[in-house]
């Protein structure tokens, strides 16, 4: 009996080593992307097969975008407050309204062609097919609101023929 | 007080000639209950077989199975390529899981439309 008993709990050390291993294995790569200083570049270095030096370049890219882009969404903001003053006073000056949307939508437009830009030089710093796989993923997933738009409309429809 | 020795036999006989006598004459009159026969052979049966636990019969088969080193090696494989697949799936579910998230955080990070700005 002492004999089963020691089979019976090899087996199932065995089982637990064997399952801890391959876990450890197969999530090392995420968690040293997240213990990363910057997990999502990682995550980027990894999913489109960057080298160390495109990655690096990348990297430099990233981080001068970034502060353009919050300036940009700062304009934005301080636009959409002088617009939402205009609209709460009691003669609501048209033409100036109209303006004001005219430079948000302005600001606006710039903001989405830095974020364009900046897709373009990353895809630029990558190997030409990855590249390319890049532009394409940024794209199902950035510059088309109106895409997002259209789909949730054709959703409400479908819905409502329902 | 040889006398007195020699009538107490004599006594025992007398009382076993009666009991033969009456034992001769006793006639059971009562009727058996029903199916008397099958439950007695069942009551015995029952006495012949040993009775054990569940616990001990489980025992017994361990101790009879895993004293085949066939079986051990056998059980202790199996153990370790099932460990090994949940390891390796979950590992894979996990790095999925992972991957979709630093997906969203970079996407929303680039874009600032996907966080509620501007």
């Amino acid at each position: 009996m002492k004999r089963a008993a020691l089979i019976l709990l090899v087996g199932l050390l065995v089982a637990v080593a064997g399952y801890c291993t391959l876990y450890y294995r197969g999530t090392r790569e995420h968690r040293q992307m997240l213990e990363s200083p910057a997990p999502e570049l990682a995550w980027l270095k990894k999913e489109f097969r960057l080298g160390d030096a495109e990655f690096e370049r990348i990297a430099k890219l990233h981080d001068g975008y970034l502060p353009r882009c919050a300036e940009l969404c700062r304009r934005i903001a301080a636009k959409n407050s002088e617009l939402q003053q205009l609209m709460t006073g009691t003669n609501v000056d048209a033409k100036a309204v109209e303006q004001k949307l005219k430079e948000a939508g302005e600001l606006r437009v710039q903001c989405q062609q830095n974020m364009f830009n900046h897709f373009l030089e990353v895809s630029r710093q990558m190997p030409p097919e990855q590249g390319k796989r890049y532009l394409q993923w940024v794209h199902q997933r950035t510059l088309t609101p109106e895409h997002d738009m259209a789909q949730r409309h054709g959703e409400h429809q479908t819905m409502d023929h329902h | 007080m040889a006398g007195g020795a020699s009538r107490r036999p004599m006594n025992m006989k007398e009382n076993q000639t009666q009991l033969e006598r009456a034992l001769q004459e006793w006639r059971v009159t009562t009727p058996l209950p029903a199916r008397f026969q099958q439950q007695v052979w069942k009551r015995i049966e029952r006495a012949e077989i040993p009775s054990i636990s569940v616990v001990d019969a489980l025992r017994a088969w361990f101790t009879m199975v895993f004293a085949r080193p066939a079986f051990a090696v056998a059980y202790v494989t199996v153990l370790l390529l099932t460990g090994l697949a949940l390891g390796f799936v979950q590992a894979g579910h996990k790095a999925a899981r992972w991957d979709r998230q630093l997906e969203a955080r970079y996407v929303q990070l680039i874009d600032p439309y996907q966080r509620g700005q501007p």
